[in-house]
């Protein structure tokens, strides 16, 4: 089969599952307005905070009173992202109660395209608040056209990292609850390390070593090193190991999550109705 | 339809339980074959095993031991081949509440590659009375509809065999008749698991019958037939010596069982050859009445088991 036949089919397959999840999320539309606000709520009080230590010249590390507006803004993104690691596994377990899962499974097509469907039906369903809080950023900040588009591909990436992430929950969200659960904590805590809401060294040094060894941080840190330095090459030499977990994870993370869920589904099938 | 298009060899299925380590024999050792073009039913009662076999041969799961070959492909080696095949329909579900009727045939068509989709979706919903119901959400369609909805959706995969778990679980007397009379149209290969009897003998060419995971016994509906014939239920009506009747009866060895009834008896004779022994019998009485009761398949089903 030629390239143009099997691009064109998967194409047709991956907006098929794209347009299916839009049109499901829109069918309770409070509930995505919910989900835009719930991070703003989860944002007021890093601002509160980290506005009443400016007020003293306060400087955590590179954020200071003039620019800790993209680091906020930023997180806000971030964490409308992150949607894509928890509803991932809830729209597959959906699938699971509506056995729509099993007719998914027995359907002649590959994971990525469900992975790469719901990964481009969540970033629609966030288009509007991420778009916004992007040109407010750009209002306070504003960077040249070469770092905004660096910017985009760092979001896509950034997603497709997520998505993996859910991917990977999303199995054991159908095959085992338990293991789900734990993972559910565990990314909790990871999100919690990652510096989303509160800079880097604001953090006691006690926990600063966990957040050194927590990819997801230098993931997200480097949308910010982006945006503040506005110099795409000096980004990228001076934060090499950042540079490198991303791509890395970039690579991995969806590329395994299609593995492990294919692997446990053949394994452990769907189980908990 | 000569040739074999569905072949399972010892298929089983052990599902483990987690606790005590306990083990649950869901198949063992089934082996069946099924023609092109045939439709062919499993009868068993709940948790006999039919929705077990049905995901096994569609891929959904794996089996613990055995193998089965799907129009020239094993499941274990060539799944992808194997879903290029089938269509599966797990009773109403398999469609997304959340969605239109007609989103949700457009996603599948999508999915399954199925060109033209916008006609064939019009004719197959016009076809099953479902057409102005498209445009509605499917959480308000009636369990009948969504039955109707799933067929639909599987009408339109267009695949060379349908695996039907319990396809009329829930429906009345009238949609279900509607459903099988559909289905009878189809000519495609079926396999249709159910435990209502009538659907079962309505539809299908042959009919297995299952029960904790063992095939106990496959045939067409003749085999059936000859086998109901080994225990002919006869209901005698009789005013006068009824129980004298009952007696000499009972010292045949031809008559398997008797009981008095109100007015008569009903009796059970070994085969039908034996009528000529029964009427000498009768003639001494002054019987009004002599009634043959065919045996449907639930009452075969419940000999059977």
């Amino acid at each position: 089969m030629n390239f143009f036949k099997i691009l064109r089919r998967s194409i047709l397959k991956t907006s098929a599952i794209t347009e299916k999840n839009i049109q499901m999320h829109l069918r309770w539309k409070y509930t995505i307005l919910t989900a835009y606000f719930a991070p703003i709520i989860t944002i007021l009080m890093p601002i509160i905070v980290l506005n009443k230590f400016f007020e003293f010249n306060t400087e955590f590390g590179p954020w200071t009173a003039q620019n800790y507006i993209v680091f906020i803004f930023i997180g806000y993104i971030i964490m409308l992202l992150r949607r894509l690691v928890n509803e991932i596994p809830a729209e597959l377990r959906r699938e699971k109660f509506y056995k729509t899962l099993s007719a998914l499974i027995v359907a002649p097509f590959n994971r990525f395209y469900l992975l790469i469907g719901y990964l481009l039906s969540e970033l629609f369903m966030i288009s509007i608040p991420v778009i916004i809080f992007f040109v407010l950023i750009f209002l306070f900040y504003p960077i040249s056209f070469f770092t905004i588009l660096f910017v985009i591909s760092l979001v896509i990436g950034i997603s497709l990292i997520f998505a993996g992430m859910g991917f990977i929950i999303g199995i054991f969200a159908v095959s085992n609850e338990n293991i789900w659960s734990i993972m559910g904590f565990i990314i909790n805590l990871v999100f919690w390390a990652s510096c989303v809401t509160y800079p880097y060294d604001l953090f006691p040094n006690e926990i600063k070593i966990f957040i050194n060894f927590n990819p997801i941080y230098f993931i997200i840190d480097i949308l910010r090193w982006t945006w503040i330095e506005n110099d795409i090459i000096l980004t990228i030499t001076q934060h090499p190991i950042h540079i490198f977990v991303f791509i890395i994870f970039l690579i991995i993370v969806p590329i395994v999550g299609v593995y492990i869920f294919n692997l446990i589904y053949k394994k452990f099938g769907i189980s908990g109705y | 339809m000569d040739s074999t298009i569905i072949e399972t060899f010892n298929l089983s299925k052990i599902y483990r339980l987690k606790r005590k380590g306990k083990k649950i024999l869901a198949l063992n050792d089934v082996n069946i074959a099924i023609k092109e073009g045939e439709k062919f039913g499993l009868l068993g009662p709940n948790g006999a095993g039919k929705t077990t076999l049905v995901s096994i041969l569609s891929t959904l799961i794996q089996p613990t031991k055995g193998y089965a070959i799907i129009d020239g492909y094993n499941i274990l080696q060539k799944p992808n081949q194997v879903k290029n095949k089938i269509g599966l329909m797990l009773g109403r579900d398999m469609i997304y509440h959340r969605l239109t009727g007609y989103a949700n045939l457009k996603f599948f068509c999508k999915i399954y590659e199925i060109s033209d989709y916008k006609e064939k979706i019009k004719n197959i919903a016009k076809e099953l009375n479902l057409k102005k119901w498209l445009n509605e959400y499917v959480e308000k369609y009636s369990t009948g509809m969504r039955v109707k909805l799933s067929l639909c959706r599987i009408l339109l995969l267009d695949r060379k065999i349908l695996f039907l778990d319990e396809p009329t679980l829930g429906l009345d007397i009238k949609t279900t008749n509607f459903i099988v009379e559909k289905m009878k149209k189809i000519g495609k290969t079926i396999f249709l698991t159910s435990h209502n009897m009538n659907v079962v003998e309505k539809l299908c060419d042959r009919v297995a019958f299952i029960n904790n995971g063992n095939i106990l016994k496959v045939g067409n509906k003749t085999d059936f037939k000859n086998f109901m014939e080994k225990g002919i239920k006869i209901d005698i009506g009789i005013y006068q010596k009824k129980d004298k009747l009952k007696l000499e009866l009972d010292q045949q060895d031809f008559i398997i069982k008797t009981k008095v009834i109100e007015n008569g008896l009903i009796i059970y004779l070994k085969e039908r050859k034996h009528y000529k022994d029964l009427f000498s019998i009768l003639n001494k009485y002054l019987v009004y009445k002599l009634r043959e009761e065919e045996m449907s398949l639930e009452q075969l089903f419940l000999k059977i088991i």
